[in-house]
């Protein structure tokens, strides 16, 4: 069949129709595949386990974002739910099937494990030249936490450390002080029993945590003077101080003045106003304070000592990490976690949230929070304990969060809540985290 | 004459076990058999493969550690426990799905009308309700301090119960919680085999005058037999699973592991530990334990069946 005039100029005329639509839908696609990677408009992931939650911490999540997104218009932050005690557990699902968030909110009993098995990139080579004034009057204590192979790879974010909270109404009718709070276990426990004698409940070390993080059991730890792992990352949990602390908390469920239930039970009961001290993270002042109102006078003390020595509490909390390795959204990530870390936003997450404010010169500082801890006083223990936090610890290696949900299922909870045997329990335990990690 | 029940060959098709019938077959089946290959039998090899690798989910698989998984599982203590109390969750939970369901759907038949589409409409929802909003409010019910089942049984004189947090009792709620779901939707299958008794036998003894109870006795429940195995059969099977949900939410296998099954430690080993190997390890060992059972049960059947 030969080609006639006609039918080539026909062909002609398709073939270049098609090479017309081809090129408007490459032309297309380049401009959309380009859009977000420039630096004029960059859309960024962000994992929260705050974001999304009833109350304040939700709340002051949203309005971190809001007043960055006033701030950096040319930013998109996506922000990403998630369950605290899942926060590893999807970031890592998220890794593994190429759709990591590109900054993330992670919890410091996770951290260890995160920097040992996820691509967590430097805050500091991020930040470029910025990193120096930057990070200057952040509590060094914990920048150096999140440091790793030289350099740091996550800065202090929403971080709290036990404190004693009190109903003073409970206190008043049991006959004690509510202006002379316990400051050791020894008056941790008297007064329980005060109180108990009242009908109500005792005290209620958070220590059995419903995120399986050990902060509480550190704190315990650290201030019988012992510590989970040594300087050189020996498992240290079974020596006689670590079983003298535990033992002081159990002795005070044995006496029956201490609910053997889960800390959300005992944070309903306190919060209803039946329990008279609560043990735990300053993170939930801000719903405990919501249902004190009208309803009992609450107070807080500071983490009680347990020897003669001062109590060494260590903190619980998130970091902030960045995941990303694209130039563009790495950057992007950058003045996210800057504006988040920044004097603004530390001094937002204490007014909205709760946390402590990271950055010692600000509870004094007019332009920032020394007008709101002039009204809240509850936050002040804590704020001074703060100087003198202990380090958190982890375990060595990839498996230190198995070692952790260890030290809580196998040794903390049953000690604790079942009256087991403090030495043989953590013994054992030890044994087992040893071989675990390495 | 050609009798009505003997089927007329049809013109063209092709007698069974024909080489031509079989290639017919072929296009046929080959979809399902690509979704089973792809979906079942692709990630069981797949599982297989990485029980024998050391492999923590977000780099590349690690290298071939033998048998080295199976060995750190059947050494922790953790797994044996698992496994102990997955076989206690399918004992108790067996009559939650066959004697229970059974009883309540002969009631409902028995007593046909507007009241017994109301009850078996009640009895019903739970299973239409998210499982995960079931287990938070039981949580609130079962909180020892501030709870409605203490504040209940306060009533009565007696002690306040930490229903999840005390070993001794916190299986055994895991299993009423998850029977509310499974007698249920059992009981609309009993409904559904009830509805095909042969209304033959059920007409004679009438005539025979034999009791309620009797009918029940002799007529009703040796038709339903059929049903009960299938139910359970599955409930054996699946009692792990189904408990998974509530476990998840109230007690995260704890106290002690006494609400830990197999199913659930395979998820922490996989997704909260990341120790795929160990996970997959264990994926093995279940499924050769009902592959197993199920080929001794098959046996069995067939050895009745000579007999």
């Amino acid at each position: 069949m030969s080609t006639t005039p006609r039918s080539f100029r026909r062909i002609t005329t398709v073939a270049t129709t098609f090479l017309a639509i081809g090129s408007v839908i490459a032309m297309t696609g380049c401009a959309t595949s380009a859009d977000p990677e420039s630096a004029e408009n960059v859309t960024i992931t962000f994992s929260s386990y705050n974001y999304g939650t009833a109350g304040a911490a939700g709340d002051g999540t949203q309005a971190l974002l809001d007043r960055f997104a006033e701030l950096h218009p040319e930013i998109t932050v996506v922000p990403e739910a998630v369950p605290v005690a899942d926060v590893l557990t999807k970031t890592k699902t998220a890794v593994a099937a190429d759709i990591a968030p590109d900054v993330v909110q992670l919890g410091y009993s996770k951290l260890a494990e995160a920097l040992e098995t996820l691509p967590i990139q430097s805050i500091e080579d991020a930040a470029g030249d910025e990193w120096a004034d930057h990070v200057e009057g952040i509590n060094p204590a914990l920048v150096k936490t999140g440091t790793s192979d030289g350099t740091v790879k996550a800065l202090p974010y929403t971080v709290s450390i036990p404190t004693v909270f009190y109903n003073a109404d409970l206190f008043r009718a049991a006959g004690l002080d509510p202006d002379a709070p316990p400051t050791s276990i020894e008056e941790v426990s008297e007064a329980a029993a005060a109180i108990t004698a009242t009908g109500a409940y005792g005290a209620y070390f958070g220590i059995v945590d419903s995120g399986k993080s050990d902060y509480v059991t550190q704190s315990v730890i650290n201030s019988s003077g012992g510590a989970i792992v040594d300087a050189e990352g020996e498992v240290t949990l079974d020596s006689p101080e670590a079983i003298a602390g535990l033992q002081a908390v159990q002795d005070l469920t044995t006496e029956g003045l201490q609910p053997a239930v889960s800390v959300d039970d005992a944070v309903a009961a306190f919060s209803s106003g039946t329990l008279g001290m609560l043990i735990m993270t300053t993170a939930v002042l801000g719903s405990i304070n919501t249902a004190a109102e009208g309803n009992f006078e609450l107070r807080t003390g500071a983490f009680p000592s347990f020897n003669d020595d001062d109590a060494r509490p260590t903190h619980s909390g998130a970091s902030l990490v960045i995941l990303s390795d694209d130039e563009a959204k790495q950057h992007a990530s950058w003045e996210l976690v800057k504006f988040l870390t920044s004097k603004e936003g530390y001094t937002m997450i204490t007014e909205q949230i709760g946390y402590l404010p990271l950055r010692a010169d600000l509870a004094t500082d007019p332009e920032y929070l020394a007008g709101y801890f002039e009204e809240n006083q509850l936050l002040l223990p804590p704020l001074e304990q703060l100087e003198t936090l202990a380090p958190y610890l982890s375990f060595p290696g990839p498996k230190a969060n198995q070692a952790t949900v260890l030290l809580q299922d196998n040794a903390v909870s049953p000690i604790v809540l079942r009256d087991a045997d403090v030495k043989t329990t953590l013994t054992e335990t030890a044994d087992r985290i040893r071989e675990l990690v390495g | 004459m050609t009798s009505l029940l003997t089927p007329t060959p049809t013109r063209g098709v092709a007698t069974s076990g024909s080489p031509r019938r079989g290639a017919r077959a072929w296009p046929y089946l080959t979809p399902v058999l690509a979704l089973l290959l792809v979906w079942v039998y692709g990630p069981a090899l797949f599982t297989g493969v990485l029980s024998f690798l050391e492999w923590n989910l977000t780099g590349a698989p690690g290298g071939f550690v033998g048998l080295d998984n199976y060995a750190r599982l059947f050494r922790e203590p953790e797994f044996g426990q698992a496994a102990g109390q997955t076989l206690l969750y399918a004992a108790a939970l067996l009559p939650f799905s066959t004697i229970i369901p059974m009883f309540l759907a002969i009631m409902l038949w028995q007593r046909p009308g507007r009241a017994s589409t109301v009850y078996r409409s009640l009895l019903f929802l739970p299973v239409m309700v998210a499982p995960v909003a079931v287990a938070v409010s039981w949580r609130f019910i079962l909180n020892p301090l501030q709870g409605l089942a203490n504040e209940t049984i306060a009533l009565v004189g007696l002690p306040p119960m930490n229903w999840l947090g005390d070993p001794a009792s916190a299986l055994i709620v895991i299993v009423i919680v998850t029977s509310a779901k499974v007698t249920a939707f059992n009981m609309l299958l009993y409904s559904a085999a009830l509805s095909t008794l042969d209304r033959r036998t059920l007409e004679a003894a009438r005539l025979e005058r034999a009791s309620a109870w009797e009918t029940t006795r002799f007529v009703v429940i040796p038709q339903l037999n059929r049903t009960t195995v299938l139910l359970g059969l599955l409930s054996i099977v699946l009692a792990g699973q189904w408990v998974f949900t509530n476990v998840s939410v109230l007690t995260q296998g704890g106290p002690d592991g006494v609400t830990d099954n197999v199913y659930y430690r395979i998820y922490t080993l996989g997704f909260e530990f990341f120790e795929t190997g160990m996970a997959s390890a264990a994926a093995a060992i279940v499924l050769l334990f009902f592959g197993i059972a199920s080929l001794g049960w098959v046996f069995l059947r067939r050895s009745r069946a000579r007999g």
